[in-house]
């Protein structure tokens, strides 16, 4: 028993320890945003002070977050979801018909810097008169997400044996239903991964951001740089907008969490 | 059910198509216009159009010094970041796969490094990173060490950038790796620990072998991005001091947006991109032979 | 399957097309980028006066300076662009975006309200292409309780400086601090190169290998290597001031537009009564601090509604919200709102002698004029950081600054502006 018990603190503290490591900036960022320009920078760092809310009265006051949040969920969901309409039939092909080279295609998009893209689609999306609506967000932010999708799930359908479709095949099934009705259900845990990730990077992305959106598409991350002035960091104000931008995501994913539990426990097929 | 028998014969290349189509359609313009640009020697500071010059770019910038340097820079960072988080990523998915009290809360914690925009914390850090007020310094000297330079000093900028970049993305390979711990089937560990192993050796001869695509795939992922890190870096040393912490990445992005060389610089990310696709092609030999 | 999917691709393309043509429909409207400004900031502020009075709407985009460029020579470089007004620093992409084509001659504007020193990097020819906006200069910010407490006097030379940085300087306090961060430090050593008798350019010549320029940059190597904060060369303004407004500098050279962020309470426990700021000191040669037009407002050539355009930066220079902008300590570019002594009353007295220096004896660049200016400060920066890391005492500093100088030159030639 008592060997048990030692086990499971020593597990329980490693748990601790990789909690805080994880946590400690954002503990300080969170207090940071809170506190005044002053007490953020004093020396010794102040762990007691008097909170202020002033930093994020300016984050949703004077910034608008609330058409950034709109729009980088907008974005988000949008070219999450097109990724996993595109990208999971694409993936389930790969896994099953071994298709490498697709595999490579697809993610050469990934391995593409960032800046090549800009000009070159500035271009395009401005020709088509498409600048000012959030289709060009949308289709740039589907090229990180895609790949994501596609790459994770090819993966993950690898470690779906064969015989789970290929006996409803062997009933009469086509690959198409099979993949439909028994594959994808199966799917959970690698489906919210990928997306869950994807949905992430479209969320921070920066550069297309800042160059393709137009004022009433802009997206959060931009938000945090409204506080990078000419002649002024507003820490307070830097530490407030991070917080802001970060609280939806988590809010998001941890819905997403529990949908997943749920729908992998209300029984699943498993042969 | 009735389906039309082409569907279910060309079904390996309908499934892909629409995909294949949209990565083509956004794709094949900017390799064609940065392949195009890498030819000529198109700047904008002199004020003049592009004119073809054929390989020129190429010898001007794959000789200069600081180039090669970069080059040397992107791996280093690469290999190091990489090596640490997946090593650090597997560890922390191999303790946390069990179920135990507040596994849901520990995945959610886990995420919120990644959910965390990395120009605000390329930002926050910087400010942590301070050698005179920053939190940083203030916790070594609470504990009797020595106070650092970190980004500032041309030796330690490097390892500072890293343990950022280990800090945001460990907890991606993480849970990729849970996921795939997560599918995997019990009957070869059961088996094994029936036989007899110990919990140590399981881990090493039956649940990494058999995970192994997974970590790979999460590898590659990360790799892919590591050797194009460009946010955090860009907010916390913009490739200071002096060139020190100058990445491919940053060094096109300054030739580019502060040079305006727009002909060099697609040189520079015409290089960036042949070299990760090599190294994902090489992960990904590793991914395939691990596979069987 | 093939013909349907390639059906509903050709027609969600033609679907956005047609949307997002309906939805532009033809309005009165201009697209104006501004820079994370004060100044861009009263703009934002005061844009729903303009359109109610013109009925013009505007949509107003706000970046960040780095970002503003990026943004805008995308769009510019790529002829894409649906930009009508924007902000613009003279000095650092005022040659580059003339040589393109991408300002707009301003030949209707009236120009009479600006002095002639600012006018020359807004013209380029005979033409005017940029509205200054906004002026900075070289100041010298300190600790009036350090220097009151050691029995110091305002520095009022380069000797003055490096004596009380050394009396000032402790374990907890830095004796003296300027930016070391390579490129963002070049503007701030130029004033130091002018007093010392050296410059950067001249006459479109690369000559800051001479005598008189190395030996300032060995006095500002020594200086920040010896009582600089630690680090000092990967320090830029945003990382000195907040260890200033902690209260762990005694004495900073940079521009005059932080001087309002380091006395608001909400920012620094210091207080005005602590922070003063004086002209920054001479040197051997002379007394030249650098005093520059750091932001303009320029109309897009590529834009389609250049009437409108017009409108818009008349009323957005005017010297009405210059006015406006001198009651919110912003340091205006225009003459008149200087003389206006209601004006003057309201503005920070420090700022007001510290520019009337400036003006009468200061020198209108602070970094070397030329289009491919990014690359000439990251050069110059590699001797800033050298002379630095070896307190000003590099044997390399000369050799070193003979190869930037000749780098730079190369630089001249390539653009065609060497010997202009």
């Amino acid at each position: 028993m008592n060997r048990k018990f030692l086990s499971t603190t020593i597990f329980y503290l490693a748990v601790v320890g990789i909690a805080l490591v994880v946590l400690f900036p954002f503990l300080w960022m969170l207090s940071s945003s809170f506190k005044t320009q002053v007490d953020i920078i004093a020396w010794p760092p102040k762990i007691l002070f008097a909170p202020t809310i002033q930093n994020y009265q300016k984050v949703f006051g004077e910034q608008d977050f609330l058409k950034y949040f709109m729009n980088s969920t907008i974005v988000g969901v949008a070219a999450v979801g097109l990724s996993l309409v595109l990208g999971l039939p694409a993936a389930y092909s790969i896994a099953r018909f071994n298709q490498k080279k697709l595999a490579v295609f697809i993610l050469l998009a990934r391995l593409m810097p960032g800046i090549s893209f800009l000009m070159p689609w500035y271009i395009v999306f401005s020709r088509l008169e498409l600048m000012d609506s959030y289709t060009a967000l949308i289709l740039s932010h589907m090229l990180i997400a895609l790949p994501i999708v596609i790459w994770i799930m090819s993966s993950y359908f690898g470690t779906i044996p064969r015989e789970m479709e290929e006996s409803a095949m062997v009933d009469g099934a086509t690959r198409q239903y099979a993949f439909w009705k028994i594959i994808l259900p199966l799917s959970g845990p690698g489906v919210i991964t990928a997306t869950t990730l994807a949905f992430i990077f479209s969320w921070n992305n920066f550069l297309f951001s800042q160059v393709l959106s137009m004022e009433k598409t802009k997206t959060l991350p931009i938000a945090v740089y409204n506080f990078l002035s000419y002649a002024e960091v507003d820490w307070g104000g830097v530490m407030a907008a991070a917080c802001a931008i970060m609280a939806p995501a988590i809010i998001l994913t941890m819905i997403f969490q529990k949908y997943v539990v749920k729908g992998l426990t209300m029984g699943a097929v498993k042969g | 059910m009735m389906q039309s028998g082409f569907a279910e014969r060309n079904l390996q290349r309908l499934f892909p198509l629409p995909a294949v189509i949209f990565v083509a359609m956004l794709m094949v313009f900017p390799v064609l216009y940065t392949s195009y640009l890498s030819f000529t020697n198109w700047n904008l500071t002199s004020g003049m159009p592009a004119t073809f010059v054929g390989w020129r770019s190429y010898a001007r910038v794959l000789t200069e010094p600081r180039f090669v340097n970069a080059l040397v820079r992107t791996f280093i960072f690469t290999f190091f970041a990489v090596a640490i988080e997946g090593i650090c990523g597997v560890a922390a998915a191999l303790v946390l796969h069990r179920a135990f009290v507040g596994k849901s809360l520990a995945k959610l914690l886990l995420l919120l490094p990644l959910v965390a925009t990395p120009v605000a914390i390329g930002i926050v850090f910087n400010l942590f990173y301070d050698p005179t007020i920053g939190l940083a310094n203030f916790v070594l000297t609470s504990l009797g060490l020595p106070p650092g330079l970190w980004i500032s000093n041309d030796k330690s900028v490097i390892p500072s950038l890293i343990l950022v970049d280990v800090w945001q993305w460990t907890p991606m390979i993480t849970l990729i790796v849970l996921a795939g711990l997560a599918g995997l089937s019990d009957e070869p560990i059961e088996a094994a620990r029936i036989d007899g192993a110990s919990e140590a050796q399981i881990i090493r001869w039956v649940t990494i072998p058999m995970v192994m695509p997974v970590i790979l795939t999460a590898l590659i992922l990360r790799l892919i991005d590591a050797l194009k890190t460009f946010d955090i870096i860009f907010a916390m040393t913009g490739g200071g001091p002096g060139y020190a912490s100058e990445t491919l990445n940053i060094m096109g992005y300054k030739y580019s947006f502060e040079y305006f060389r727009m002909g060099q610089s697609a040189v520079i990310l015409v290089v960036l991109f042949l070299v990760v696709f090599t190294c994902s092609l090489g992960i990904m030999k590793l991914r395939t032979a691990s596979e069987i | 399957m093939k013909k349907l999917v390639r059906n509903i691709v050709v027609l969600s393309c033609s679907l956005c097309l047609c949307v997002s043509a309906t939805v532009r429909a033809q309005q009165k409207e201009i697209r104006v980028l501004l820079a994370n400004h004060p100044y861009g900031e009263l703009l934002k502020s005061a844009i729903p006066e303009f359109e109610s009075a013109t009925g013009i709407k505007v949509n107003a985009e706000s970046l960040q300076e780095s970002q503003l460029t990026t943004k805008l020579t995308t769009e510019f470089a790529t002829s894409s662009s649906s930009v009508d007004v924007f902000m613009t620093r003279p000095l650092q992409e005022g040659k580059m975006f003339y040589k393109n084509g991408w300002y707009e001659p301003l030949g209707a504007y009236d120009f009479s309200d600006y002095p002639k020193n600012v006018m020359s990097v807004a013209t380029f020819g005979t033409k005017a292409y940029i509205v200054p906006l906004v002026t900075e200069w070289q100041v010298l910010y300190y600790r009036k309780d350090l220097l009151a407490g050691a029995g110091i006097k305002v520095p009022a030379t380069f000797d003055d400086l490096e004596a009380a940085a050394k009396k000032l300087n402790s374990e907890n306090i830095a004796g003296m601090a300027s930016r070391g961060k390579g490129a963002a430090a070049v503007t701030q050593l130029s004033s130091y190169v002018y007093n010392y008798g050296g410059q950067y350019l001249d006459k479109g010549v690369a000559v800051f290998d001479s005598k008189p320029a190395v030996d300032a940059i060995r006095f500002y190597g020594k200086l920040l290597g010896t009582y600089g904060p630690k680090g000092v060369t990967s320090m830029s303004w945003e990382n000195i001031m907040p260890l200033f407004q902690a209260g762990k500098i005694a004495m900073w050279t940079d521009a005059s537009v932080f001087y309002g962020q380091i006395i608001d309470p909400a920012k620094t426990q210091l207080g005005a009564d602590k922070v003063g700021i004086a002209n920054f000191p001479a040197g051997p040669k002379t007394d030249s601090p650098f005093i520059v037009t750091s932001w303009g407002m320029a109309v897009a050539k590529q834009s389609k509604k250049k009437d409108l355009a017009m409108k818009f930066i008349e009323w957005a220079t005017s010297k009405e919200l210059a006015a406006k902008g001198m009651l919110a300590n912003i340091t205006m570019a225009r003459s008149s709102v200087w003389e206006d002594k209601a004006v003057l009353a309201k503005v920070n007295p420090g700022l007001v002698e510290t520019r009337a220096f400036a003006a009468k004896n200061g020198y209108p660049l602070d970094r070397p004029y030329m289009s491919a200016v990014g690359e000439a400060r990251d050069l110059i920066g590699e001797l800033i950081i050298d002379s630095i890391n070896t307190k000003g005492a590099s044997p390399n500093l000369e050799k070193m600054a003979k190869e930037r100088v000749e780098k730079v030159n190369e630089l001249l030639q390539d653009t065609g502006e060497y010997g202009k």
